[in-house]
C-alpha cells in the first residue's frame, strides 16, 4: 500500500483530488497512537500520513494562540510553548508520538478536562482538505468567533471520517507556578463519590481528580491543584483538612509523579482498553457493571475521572468468549444507566463480535446526511465510526 | 433530494384552512395570525431589519413543536424559531410570510442534578432564571449576555451567546451538554446528554451558534457552576485607551485570567454618568475586572492584576467596600448601551473581535475612521477577550449620516478582520452581518459549512436568509449533476 507524506497543505488537496478522480480509499494517520480506536473498517487504498506536515504556522504568546500544522506533536507543542510560560491544557498521554490531527480526530483530552476541557473546547479554528481535495477553513485565530458554523467541533472526535485535519488553531493558557497532587488512599466507590461533593461543598477548584482502582472496590484518587504557588499550598491544605484522620494525603512529588504514570498506563497499556462514560455519582454502579470484565482480564486497570464521569479501563483478555460476554453485560448496564462503553482498542478476535460504539443514537440519521455531504463516495477512513460510516 | 419544494413565496398566504389546522394544535390563543398583532413580531432587537410573518405560533410542548413542523414540512413553509427576540444581528428576524415558531411559552425547569452539575430546561426558560433558582444552593449558569434578565436558553443556545464573564467560563457552548431537536420533517433527536462524550458526531456541537438554521430545540441540558469561593472586582481609570489596552495585556501575559475584564472610552463612560447616574470615574478609560476563585487564589491574583495595571500606568484602581457597590459598577458597564441610546437618536453596534494584542492599535484606528466619517464611536467591550463593541452614533434624521455611520461600521468590521479577528463574537451573524461573512471566509468555507447545514435540513426551510450572504442551495450530493432550484429559474435567486 502507498504511504503518501505530504509536506504542504496544498499537496494534501492535490493528493485528495487524485484519490477522488481513481476512486481511491484513503487513511489518515498521524502519530499512530490511537490507529486503533473505532471499527476496523474497510481496507484504504492509500495511507496519508501527517508526518511530515508538521510546521507551525503562526504563534502569538501574546494572544494565547498557535496555529499549527496537523503533524505537530503535542510533545513540540509543549516545548514550543514552555519559554514563553505557556501550555496546552490537553494533557493526553503519549505526548511524544500523538500529532494535533489525531488528537482532533479522535477528540483527545486528559485529566486537566476538568479545568481547561479539551481538544473539543481548546480547538478555535481548523483547515481541512475535503475528499473532494478543497481546503476550507472554519472557526477563527481569536477565542471568541460566533461567525458561521462550528465545524471545528464537528470535526473533533469524527475520527478522520469527514475529512482531513491539515491545520489547527489553537487556545494556549499560562502555565501554573505551581503543580501538586495530593493521593488519597483506599476510598471506596461511595467514598470516591463523597470526595467529588466534599471538593465542590468546599468550593476548591482543582485542575484534575482522578481515582485508579486499586483492586476490588478500593480506588486511591488524585487531586491535582495548580495556580500560583501561595493559593496552591493553601488550597491543598484546605483539602487534606477536609479529609478523616485515617486518610490524610500530604503531596509528594514522587508519589504524585507515579501516580500520573499510572495513569496513563490505565489509558495507553494492555490489548484492550475501553472507554466508559456515566453520571459521575454512578461509579458505584459502574463498578459493579465493570466488575465482570476486570475480573476476566490481565492487569486489570481503571482509572475515574472523578467528577467527569469518564472512565477508562484496560487489560489483557485471557479468554475472548468471557471478554465478549463481560463486554456486552457492561455496556447493555452503561446505556441504561444513559451512558456508553466505547473499544479504544481490542484483540482481533473481538473486535470481530463488538461494534467499538454499541447502539445507535436517535441522531443517526443525520450523521449519515452528514457523511453522505462531505464524504459521498465514503472513501475517507471508511467504515471507523458509528454505524459503519 | 429534489428541490421541487421551494419556502413559500411572500406573497402567497397562509390558508384559512391551514391556519385553522395549527390552531388546532397549539389552540386559538397560542396562533396569531392578526396583522395587527403580527407586527410584535417583525423584529428581534435589531429593529430596522423587519419583515412579517405569515403565521405565530406559540407551542406549549415539544409534542406540540412535532405537530406544528410536521404540518409545516407538509405545508413547506420556512419556519424561524424565535426565543426572547433580544438578539442582536436580526437572527430571529422572520423571512416573509413565514411560520414564527416562539418557544417562550416553552419554560418550565425539567430537573436539576447538582451532584452532577447539570439541569434540563425547556427552551423558553429565561437564562437568569437558571441562576436564580441554583443561588441557594450555592450554584449558578456561567455564561451572562448582557440580556440575562430577559433572554431565553433556547436563543442563547442559537447564538452560542457569549457575555462579560465568557473570558474565564467559556461560552454557551462550552455549557450545554445535550439537547433535543425536533427537525424540519417533524423528527426528534437526541443530542449529548448529561454523560459525557456520547458515540457519534458531535452534532451538539454544530446545534450551538448554528442560528437557528439547523432544528428547533425543545430542550436543553446545561452544565450548572459551583459558584466561585470569593470574587473581588477592580476598577481601573486610565488617561487612554491604549493604556488601559496595554494593561489588560499585562495582566493576560502575567498568568492572571480574570473571570471578566471590561473596557469603556470617554463616550461611554460620560454617557453612563449622566444617563443611568452612575459614579463611574470622570476618565478616558476605565477597566471593570473580576477575580474569582479559591480566596487564598484570589488575594494573590487581584494583586497582582492591580500591580499590572499601575505598572500600565492606571490612574487610580478602586475596589468597591460593598456588594452594592460592586453592582452599581457592573450596572454602569450593562446599561452603557441603554446610556448611549438615550444621548443619541440612533445607533448601530458591531461586534467584531481582533487578537487581544491589538487593542490599542484598532482603536486607533477606530477613532481615525470616526473622525473621517464624520460620526461619534462609543467603545464598551470584553477587552479580554478583544471582543469589541463599538457603537456608531448617528442621527438619521441629519441627510447622509445614516450612510456614513453604515459605512464607517462596515470598516470597523473589515478592520477586525484584517487585524485577524472575526466578524462577531457573540451577536450572531443573522440577517446583519451576513453581508460581511465573505470578508472573513471564502467560497469553499462557507460551501463547506453549507453542507452540514444541508445534512439537518436539505430543504432549507428553518431560518432562510440568515448567516449566509447568498441564498445558499443543498443541490444534489457534491460531485453529481447540478439541479437548479426553481427560484433560481425564475431569477430570485443566484448561485454561490
Amino acid at each position: 500500500m502507498t504511504t503518501l507524506e505530504p509536506t504542504q497543505l496544498e499537496e494534501c488537496g492535490e493528493l485528495l483530488a487524485g484519490a477522488a478522480r481513481e476512486k481511491r480509499r484513503v487513511a489518515f494517520v498521524g502519530g499512530g497512537t490511537a490507529l486503533e480506536v473505532g471499527n476496523v473498517g474497510a481496507a484504504a487504498d492509500v495511507i496519508l500520513s501527517t508526518r511530515r506536515l508538521d510546521r507551525v504556522v503562526e504563534y502569538a504568546p501574546e494572544d494565547q494562540v498557535i496555529v499549527a500544522e496537523a503533524g505537530l506533536t503535542l510533545g513540540r507543542l509543549r516545548e514550543l510553548a514552555a519559554p514563553n510560560a505557556q501550555w496546552f491544557g490537553v494533557d493526553a498521554p503519549l505526548a511524544e508520538r500523538a500529532t494535533l490531527g489525531g488528537l482532533v480526530a479522535v477528540g483527545a483530552f486528559g485529566p486537566r478536562r476538568l479545568r481547561y476541557g479539551g481538544m473539543r473546547e481548546l480547538l478555535l479554528g481548523i483547515t481541512l482538505v475535503r475528499a473532494d481535495g478543497a481546503s476550507a477553513m472554519s472557526g477563527s485565530k481569536v477565542v471568541k468567533n460566533v461567525a458561521g458554523f462550528d465545524l471545528p467541533k464537528v470535526m473533533c472526535g469524527a475520527l478522520g471520517t469527514l475529512g482531513l485535519v491539515a491545520r489547527v488553531t489553537l487556545r494556549l493558557h499560562p502555565a501554573p507556578e505551581t503543580t501538586e497532587t495530593a493521593v488519597v488512599t483506599g476510598a471506596s466507590a461511595a467514598a470516591v463519590v463523597d470526595l467529588v461533593r466534599a471538593l465542590r461543598r468546599a468550593q476548591l477548584e482543582p485542575s484534575s481528580v482522578v481515582g485508579l482502582r486499586r483492586g476490588a472496590g478500593r480506588y486511591d484518587v488524585g487531586v491535582r491543584f495548580e495556580g500560583f504557588e501561595r493559593g496552591v499550598r493553601h488550597d491543598v491544605e484546605r483539602f487534606v483538612a477536609l479529609l478523616p484522620e485515617a486518610e490524610h494525603a500530604t503531596p509528594n512529588a514522587r508519589e504524585a509523579a507515579a501516580f500520573w504514570a499510572d495513569h496513563d498506563a490505565a489509558r495507553t497499556e494492555s490489548t484492550l482498553r475501553v472507554r466508559v462514560n456515566a453520571l459521575a455519582t454512578h461509579l458505584p454502579e459502574v463498578e459493579a457493571l465493570l466488575e465482570p470484565l476486570l475480573g476476566s482480564l490481565e492487569a486489570p486497570r481503571l482509572a475515574w475521572y472523578a467528577s467527569l464521569g469518564v472512565g477508562f479501563s484496560s487489560g489483557v483478555p485471557t479468554s475472548v468468549p468471557r471478554a465478549l460476554e463481560a463486554l456486552t453485560l457492561a455496556r447493555s448496564g452503561l446505556v441504561r444507566l444513559g451512558g456508553s462503553l466505547v473499544v479504544d482498542a481490542a484483540p482481533a478476535a473481538v473486535r470481530e463480535k463488538f461494534d467499538a460504539f454499541g447502539p445507535l443514537p436517535s441522531a443517526f440519521p443525520v450523521m449519515q446526511a452528514l457523511k453522505q455531504r462531505f464524504d459521498p463516495e465514503r472513501r475517507l477512513n471508511t467504515g471507523r465510526f458509528v454505524g459503519g460510516l | 433530494m429534489l428541490l421541487s419544494q421551494s419556502p413559500r413565496a411572500a406573497r402567497a398566504p397562509l390558508s384559512a384552512q391551514l391556519v385553522r389546522r395549527f390552531a388546532g394544535i397549539v389552540g386559538e390563543a397560542n396562533c396569531i395570525s392578526e396583522p395587527s398583532q403580527l407586527v410584535t413580531y417583525e423584529c428581534d432587537a435589531l429593529p430596522h431589519l423587519r419583515a412579517r410573518p405569515g403565521l405565530v405560533v406559540l407551542p406549549e410542548s415539544r409534542d406540540e413543536v412535532v405537530a406544528v413542523m410536521k404540518l409545516a414540512h407538509e405545508a413547506g413553509l420556512s419556519v424561524v424559531p424565535r426565543g426572547s427576540g433580544t438578539g442582536l444581528s436580526g437572527g430571529a428576524m422572520p423571512s416573509e410570510g413565514c411560520l414564527l415558531l416562539g418557544l417562550s411559552r416553552m419554560r418550565r425547569i425539567l430537573e436539576i442534578d447538582l451532584d452532577n452539575g447539570w439541569m434540563r430546561v425547556e427552551p423558553g426558560v429565561v437564562n437568569l432564571d437558571i441562576t436564580k433558582r441554583l443561588q441557594p444552593h450555592g450554584y449558578y449558569y456561567a455564561p451572562d449576555p448582557s440580556s440575562a434578565q430577559v433572554c431565553s436558553i433556547g436563543g442563547n443556545v442559537a447564538e452560542n451567546s457569549g457575555g462579560a464573564h465568557c473570558l474565564k467560563y467559556g461560552f454557551t457552548t462550552h455549557h450545554v451538554l445535550g439537547a433535543e431537536v425536533v427537525l424540519a420533517d417533524g423528527s426528534v433527536i437526541q443530542l449529548g446528554g448529561p454523560v459525557l462524550d456520547a458515540p457519534g458526531y458531535d452534532l451538539r456541537g454544530a446545534l450551538v451558534g448554528s442560528e437557528g438554521t439547523l432544528g428547533v430545540v425543545t430542550q436543553v441540558i446545561v452544565r450548572i457552576c459551583r459558584a466561585p469561593e470569593t470574587t473581588r472586582t477592580l476598577l481601573a481609570s486610565f488617561a487612554s485607551t491604549a493604556d488601559a489596552g496595554n494593561a489588560v495585556s499585562l495582566i493576560i501575559a502575567g498568568g492572571i485570567l480574570p473571570a471578566a475584564i471590561e473596557m469603556m472610552d470617554k463616550m461611554a463612560i460620560d454617557a453612563v454618568r449622566a444617563v443611568m447616574g452612575v459614579h463611574l470615574p470622570a476618565v478616558t478609560a476605565v477597566l471593570l475586572m473580576d477575580v474569582d476563585g479559591t480566596t487564598a487564589e484570589v488575594e494573590h491574583t487581584a494583586e497582582k492584576a492591580i500591580e499590572r495595571c499601575r505598572a500600565a500606568g492606571a490612574l487610580e484602581v478602586r475596589q468597591p467596600a460593598t456588594a452594592a457597590e460592586r453592582d452599581a459598577m457592573w450596572r454602569g458597564r450593562k446599561s452603557a448601551f441603554t446610556a448611549m441610546g438615550r444621548l443619541s437618536p440612533n445607533y448601530i453596534v458591531q461586534d467584531g473581535v481582533i487578537p487581544r494584542s491589538q487593542i490599542a492599535r484598532v482603536l486607533t484606528e477606530i477613532a481615525r475612521l470616526s473622525e473621517h466619517y464624520g460620526v461619534r464611536v462609543a467603545n464598551v467591550f470584553h477587552a479580554g477577550d478583544g471582543n469589541l463593541h463599538p457603537l456608531v452614533l448617528y442621527d438619521a434624521s441629519v441627510p447622509d449620516e445614516a450612510r456614513r455611520a453604515e459605512t464607517c461600521s462596515g470598516e470597523i468590521v473589515r478592520l477586525c478582520v484584517s487585524a485577524g479577528g472575526s466578524i462577531t463574537g457573540e451577536h450572531g451573524v443573522g440577517a446583519d452581518k451576513a453581508a460581511y461573512m465573505g470578508e472573513m471566509f471564502s467560497e469553499t468555507d462557507l460551501e463547506t459549512m453549507n453542507l452540514l447545514r444541508c445534512a439537518f435540513d436539505p430543504e432549507r426551510r428553518f431560518n432562510p436568509g440568515k448567516v449566509f450572504p447568498t441564498p445558499r442551495l443543498c443541490g444534489d450530493l457534491p460531485g453529481k449533476h447540478y439541479v437548479p432550484h426553481p427560484a433560481e429559474l425564475d431569477g430570485r435567486i443566484g448561485r454561490g
